[in-house]
C-alpha cells in the first residue's frame, strides 16, 4: 500500500473538498473530519459524565471538525476498559450527555455517540469487575495481557444487545446526533465476529454468518429502539491481523470477511448508515494508532495495568529489560508497516466500492493517523472514504481543521509524531499530546513546562470559578 | 536536546544497572560454571539389572576416561588388541555393535563424557555347553573371563608409549571405527586439555602399580618382588588397594613375596541378605555387606569423594535378594545320586557351607550350621596364604579411616586368622575354585591335592556338566588365548581343604554323587 500523497491538486481543491459537507441518509455534517473515538479518564469513578469531559469535547469542538464521535462509552459497567470513563449505562448518564451535546452543538458539530463494550478487553475493570472473568464469545485469555474471559450463554448475550439497544435510546434521548458500535480493535463486537478469536460452536460461533449474528441483532434491537432514521454506524476492522504478537496465534478476519459483515449489517436498508473503517484485532495493535511505542513509557504507567491480567508481569518484564524492551518496538514497527497516514484507505476502498454497488447511500469514514490536507482530501477524492476520523493528530493540535483550510498541515514542528505517548500516558495521566519536541521553549524544562500547560489545559475552565 | 530524559529515580536506578548487569552476569557464569563444571550427569537406566549392567557408581571422576579416548586406544593399539578391541580382555559386548562392554558405564564429567567400571565388570560371568553356543551371560556371577591383569598392563603400556600423543589420539578419534568427527574447537580441546590430562592420570596409574610393572627392576633404589598375571577372573584384591588408596610402599623391604602374590577368584554376589553378618571377603575380614560393597566399589575406581551412594544403594537393593542360577541342563543331574548326595553333603559339607532345607530353600542359618560364616584358622584349612597374607593388620587400620567423616565410615575391617566359609548357592557358576580359584572344579576339588590338576588352562565358559567347572583342558581356544594356571607360583596353591574331613578320601561313587547334590544348590 503506498503512501496516499497526490500533488497534482492545489490545496485550495483539497481544502474546498475536505470542508465540502458529508451527507449521510439521516445525518449532515459540515466538513469531512471526524474527530475519532478518544478518552482519557475525566469522568467519575462510578460512570457518571465529569466536568472535564465537557472542556475535552468542546476543545474539538471549538478547533472546527464537523463532528465529534464520543470517546468509548461503555453500555454497562461489565463492558468498561478503564476507570472514570463516563458510561451510558443508565438513564441516569442522559443529563450528562445532553449537557455534551448542547456545548458541541454550539460550534455546529455533530456529536456521536460510540456504544461500546470491552469484553475480555479489559484493561482496567476497576473494583466492580475484580471478582468477575470479563464476558465475551470464548473462554480463552486476551493473549496480550492475559486478561481472563468467561463465554457469554445466550441468555448474556440477550441482555448486552438490550444494553446497547437501550445506550442508543438514551443517546437519542439525549439529543446527540447518532451512534456508533464500536466493532473493531478487538473489542467485544470484534471478538465475537473475529475468526481468530470466536471459538464458539453454538448460532453466535463458526462460519462469518453466525459470527455476525451478535451484532445483527444489536443493529436490529437498536432500530427497534431509535428507529430507521436515526443515524447509525459501524466501526470494524477492514482485517485482524490477530497474530501481529504471537506469529502462531489464527489471523483472524480478512477482508472478504468483512465484507460479508458489511452486506449483512446492511440489513436491506433497515440497517445502518454508514462504517468506520479500522484495523487490529486488539487495542492497541501496531496499526491502530499506526505509529511508535514508548517503552519508557510503558515502564512508567503501564504498572496500573499488573493485577488485570495473567501476562501483564511477563509484559512489563519484557517492557523493562534494555534487550526485549528494543525487540518489542522493533516488533511493533515491523508488524506496522511503512505507512502511517492513511494505513487502513485500502481496506476502505475495498468495502467502499463493493457496498456502494448494493447501495450508494451507505458512506465510509476512514481512520488512521490522518493530518494532511492532501492526503484526506486524496483518499476522498480516490474513493476509499467520504471521510476521514482523526485521533492523535487533534491532541496535538486541537485546531488541526483550521490548520487544514489554509495548509497541508502542521508546521513540521508541531505534527503529531505518531509516538503514542499519549495512549500509554492515559492509563495514569490526563489524555494529551506527551511528546516534548512538538512544544516551545529552549531547554527541556521550558518545553516541558509548556507541555504541562497544554495537558492540564483540559481541566480549564474549573468547574468552581 | 535530549527530549526524553530520565526522571531522577530512572536516574538513580540506571546508574546501578550495570550492578545489576554485574549480578545476572555473575549469577548466569555461577549457573554455566554449577551446570558443566560441577555437576555430573549420568544415564539413568530404569531396570535395574541395567542400571547393575551400566550405571554409574561414580568411577569416573576420578578414574575415568574419555569415551572418545577409551575407543580411540582400541584403533591406535589394534596390532596389540586385535580386531576384537577391549574384547580381548575378556570384557562382555552384549551385541556386535554395543558401544561399551558391560561393566562400563558413563559420566558427564566438566563437559567430557567419560567411562570407567562399575560393579558388574567383575560380576558377570558366562558359560556355553557346546562350543559353537552363544555365551550365556549369569549376572551376579564371578566373572570368569575378565582379564584385569592385562587391561591395567595394556594402559601402563599405553602411558609409558612414545606413539600415545595428541596428533595419533586424534587421528585415532576422528578415524570411522571411532566417528568422533571432532571440530576445530574440540581438536584444541582434545590436544591441550583432554590429552595432557589422560596421559597425566595414566602416568600416575604407573607409579601406583611401579611393583606390577618393574619387577625384579630396581628403580630408584627400590626393589620390588617377582609380581605374577592374575590371570583370567581373579584379581589382586588389595596390593593395588594399598599402593592406590594409601600409597603404602610396595617394594620388597615393606613387602614379602607371599603377601604381594595374593590374587583371588571374583565372588558371586547374589543372595547378600543372608550374608549379612557373617564373615565377608576370602578371609571374612568384614561382616557388613554395606561396607564390602563401598570398599569393592573403590577397587572399581571410585574414591570416598566421587563415589555414588545413591547408584550403589540400588545395586545392593538388587543383589540383596538376587538368586542364585539354576543349573542349565538339569538332565545333566543324576537325580538317583542326588539324594545320597545329599545325606554325604549334610555329613561333611554342610556344617561349614549351609544347605538347602526339605523346602528346596538354601538355609543360611548360621545357628544350624555352626561354621557357616565363620573364619577357619589358616593352619587348619591349609589353602593358599598369599591372599590372607596380603591383607594386613596395618591396612585394616588404614581403611577404617576410609570415608571419615560419613555415616558410613567403615569401621568392620579386621585382619583374621585364616579364609572363611561361605555358603555354597549357585556353586556351579562360580568355578574354578577355592579362593585363589586353584581348582577347576568340583570333582578335583574332592580330591586330596596330589591328585588335583597342578598346571591347568583357565578362562574357559564352556561348562563341564560332569566334573562342575569351566574345561580346563585348553578346549576350543587358540593357543595363544590360553592361560596357564600354575599352581606352584606364589599364590596360586591348590593346597588345603583337604584330608578325611573334607571328602577327599571318599570312595569315587561318594565324590560323584557330592557333585550331582551340588548342581543342586
Amino acid at each position: 500500500m503506498a503512501r496516499i500523497t497526490d500533488e497534482t491538486f492545489l490545496h485550495q481543491d483539497n481544502a474546498a473538498l475536505i470542508f465540502s459537507p458529508l451527507k449521510f441518509r439521516h445525518l449532515e455534517v459540515k466538513n469531512r473530519l471526524f474527530r475519532s473515538n478518544l478518552s482519557g479518564m475525566f469522568d467519575e469513578y462510578n460512570g457518571y459524565g465529569g466536568h472535564t469531559r465537557l472542556n475535552w469535547e468542546e476543545k474539538f469542538a471549538r478547533g472546527g471538525v464537523g463532528c465529534i464521535i464520543s470517546s468509548y462509552t461503555p453500555v454497562a459497567v461489565r463492558g468498561r476498559i478503564l476507570i472514570r470513563y463516563a458510561m451510558i449505562d443508565d438513564d441516569d448518564k442522559i443529563p450528562f450527555w445532553r449537557e455534551i451535546g448542547k456545548r458541541v452543538h454550539g460550534y455546529d458539530c455533530r456529536f456521536i455517540m460510540q456504544l461500546s463494550h470491552s469484553g475480555r478487553q479489559q484493561d482496567m475493570g476497576g473494583v466492580e469487575n475484580m471478582f468477575k472473568k470479563a464476558q465475551s464469545s470464548t473462554s480463552q485469555k486476551d493473549y496480550f495481557h492475559g486478561i481472563l474471559a468467561q463465554a457469554m450463554t445466550v441468555t448474556e448475550i440477550r441482555e448486552v444487545v438490550e444494553q446497547f439497544a437501550q445506550g442508543a435510546r438514551r443517546a437519542k434521548e439525549a439529543g446527540l446526533d447518532g451512534v456508533e458500535l464500536h466493532g473493531a480493535n478487538g473489542y467485544l463486537i470484534t471478538q465475537f465476529l473475529s475468526s481468530g478469536i470466536n471459538d464458539r460452536t453454538d448460532d453466535y460461533g463458526g462460519p462469518v454468518e453466525n459470527r455476525a449474528r451478535f451484532v445483527l441483532e444489536i443493529v436490529r434491537a437498536i432500530r427497534r429502539e431509535v428507529g430507521p432514521d436515526f443515524h447509525l454506524q459501524m466501526k470494524i476492522n477492514g482485517v485482524d491481523h490477530n497474530d501481529w504478537l504471537y506469529p502462531w496465534k489464527k489471523k483472524g478476519n480478512t477482508l472478504e470477511d468483512t465484507l460479508t459483515i458489511c452486506k449483512m449489517l446492511l440489513d436491506d436498508g433497515k440497517g445502518v448508515d454508514a462504517f468506520h473503517i479500522s484495523s487490529g484485532s486488539t487495542f492497541p495493535h501496531p496499526r491502530n494508532p499506526p505509529g511508535d511505542i514508548s517503552t519508557r513509557a510503558l515502564v512508567r504507567w503501564y504498572g496500573g495495568m499488573l493485577a488485570s491480567g495473567v501476562r501483564t508481569r511477563f509484559n512489563y518484564a519484557i517492557f523493562s529489560n534494555p534487550v526485549t524492551g528494543r525487540l518489542f518496538r522493533w516488533l511493533w514497527r515491523w508488524r506496522r508497516g511503512k505507512v502511517i497516514e492513511g494505513i487502513n484507505a485500502g481496506y476502505s476502498k475495498y468495502l467502499r466500492d463493493e457496498i456502494s454497488k448494493i447501495d450508494p447511500s451507505i458512506k465510509f469514514l476512514c481512520t488512521g493517523g490522518f493530518q494532511h490536507a492532501a492526503n484526506i482530501a486524496g483518499v476522498i477524492r480516490d474513493g476509499s472514504c467520504d471521510g476521514v476520523s482523526i485521533a492523535r493528530p487533534l491532541i496535538a493540535n486541537n485546531d488541526l481543521p483550521q490548520i487544514l483550510r489554509t495548509a497541508n498541515g502542521p508546521i513540521r514542528q508541531k505534527e503529531c509524531t505518531y509516538c503514542n505517548k499519549c495512549l500509554v500516558n492515559d492509563l495514569a495521566n490526563p489524555l494529551g499530546c506527551y511528546e516534548v519536541s512538538r512544544y516551545d521553549g529552549d531547554t527541556f524544562d521550558e518545553k516541558w513546562e509548556n507541555l504541562i500547560k497544554s495537558v492540564m489545559s483540559v481541566f480549564q475552565p474549573p468547574l468552581f470559578r | 536536546m535530549n527530549y526524553d530524559p530520565p526522571t531522577p529515580a530512572e536516574r538513580v536506578l540506571r546508574r546501578y544497572r550495570w550492578l545489576r548487569y554485574v549480578v545476572v552476569l555473575l549469577l548466569l557464569l555461577l549457573a554455566v560454571y554449577y551446570l558443566v563444571f560441577v555437576n555430573q550427569y549420568v544415564v539413568a537406566y530404569r531396570d535395574d539389572l541395567d542400571h547393575f549392567k551400566y550405571g554409574s557408581i561414580g568411577s569416573e571422576p576420578s578414574n575415568g576416561l574419555p569415551i572418545l579416548v577409551f575407543k580411540a586406544l582400541a584403533v591406535m593399539y589394534r596390532n596389540e588388541l586385535g580386531p576384537t578391541g577391549y574384547r580381548r580382555f575378556g570384557m562382555l559386548y552384549e551385541t556386535e555393535q554395543s558401544e561399551l562392554p558391560i561393566g562400563m558405564s558413563r559420566r558427564i564429567v566438566t563437559g567430557v563424557e567419560r567411562v570407567w567400571l562399575n560393579c558388574s565388570v567383575c560380576h558377570v560371568g558366562t558359560y556355553r555347553i557346546n562350543l559353537t553356543d552363544k555365551p550365556t551371560f549369569i549376572y551376579g556371577a564371578p566373572s570368569n573371563n575378565l582379564r584385569l591383569y592385562d587391561l591395567l598392563k595394556f594402559f601402563l603400556k599405553v602411558a609409558a608409549d612414545p606413539k600415545f600423543n595428541a596428533d595419533n589420539l586424534i587421528a585415532a578419534i576422528d578415524s570411522p571405527a571411532v566417528g568422533g568427527h571432532l571440530n576445530f574447537i574440540n581438536r584444541l580441546i582434545y590436544r591441550y586439555i583432554v590429552f595432557p590430562r589422560v596421559q597425566q592420570g595414566l602416568m600416575q596409574l604407573s607409579e601406583q602399580f611401579a611393583f606390577l610393572g618393574q619387577q625384579n627392576e630396581d628403580t630408584g633404589g627400590r626393589h620390588y618382588g617377582p609380581y605374577y598375571d592374575w590371570g583370567p577372573g581373579r584379581v589382586d584384591t588389595f596390593n593395588p588397594y594399598k599402593a592406590i588408596q594409601f600409597n603404602f610402599p610396595m617394594d620388597a623391604k615393606h613387602v614379602t613375596e607371599t603377601e604381594l602374590n595374593g590374587a583371588a577368584d571374583f565372588p558371586s554376589i547374589w543372595e547378600q541378605h543372608p550374608r549379612d553378618g557373617m564373615n565377608l571377603h576370602w578371609d571374612g575380614n568384614n561382616s557388613s555387606v554395606d561396607e564390602r560393597n563401598l570398599s569393592a566399589a573403590l577397587g572399581a575406581g571410585v574414591t570416598p569423594v566421587t563415589v555414588d551412594i545413591a547408584a550403589i544403594k540400588r545395586i545392593r537393593a538388587w543383589i540383596w535378594d538376587l538368586p542364585p542360577p539354576a543349573f542349565p541342563i538339569p538332565s545333566a543331574i543324576d537325580q538317583s545320586e542326588v539324594i545320597r548326595g545329599r545325606q554325604l553333603f549334610a555329613e561333611y559339607c554342610a556344617g561349614c557351607h549351609g544347605m538347602k532345607d526339605a523346602t528346596g530353600q538354601y538355609d543360611y542359618d548360621t545357628n544350624r550350621f555352626s561354621g557357616l560364616g565363620q573364619v577357619e584358622a589358616l593352619d587348619k584349612i591349609g589353602t593358599d596364604p598369599g591372599r590372607w597374607q596380603s591383607y594386613t593388620q596395618n591396612f585394616a587400620a588404614a581403611q577404617n579411616t576410609l570415608y571419615v567423616g560419613y555415616p558410613w565410615r567403615f569401621s568392620h575391617f579386621r585382619k583374621t586368622v585364616g579364609y572363611a566359609n561361605q555358603p555354597l548357592d549357585g556353586i556351579w557358576a562360580r568355578s574354578p575354585y577355592l579362593h585363589n580359584g586353584s581348582v577347576p572344579t568340583l570333582r578335583d576339588l574332592l580330591e586330596p591335592v596330589r591328585n588335583r590338576p597342578a598346571k591347568w588352562y583357565r578362562g574357559s565358559d564352556i561348562l563341564d556338566t560332569g566334573k562342575v567347572g569351566y574345561r580346563y583342558d585348553g578346549y576350543g581356544s587358540a593357543l595363544e588365548d590360553l592361560f596357564v594356571y600354575d599352581t606352584s607360583i606364589p599364590g596360586n596353591s591348590n593346597g588345603g581343604h583337604d584330608g578325611k574331613a573334607y571328602g577327599t578320601e571318599l570312595p569315587p561313587a561318594d565324590k560323584d554323587a557330592l557333585v550331582e547334590y551340588m548342581k543342586t544348590l
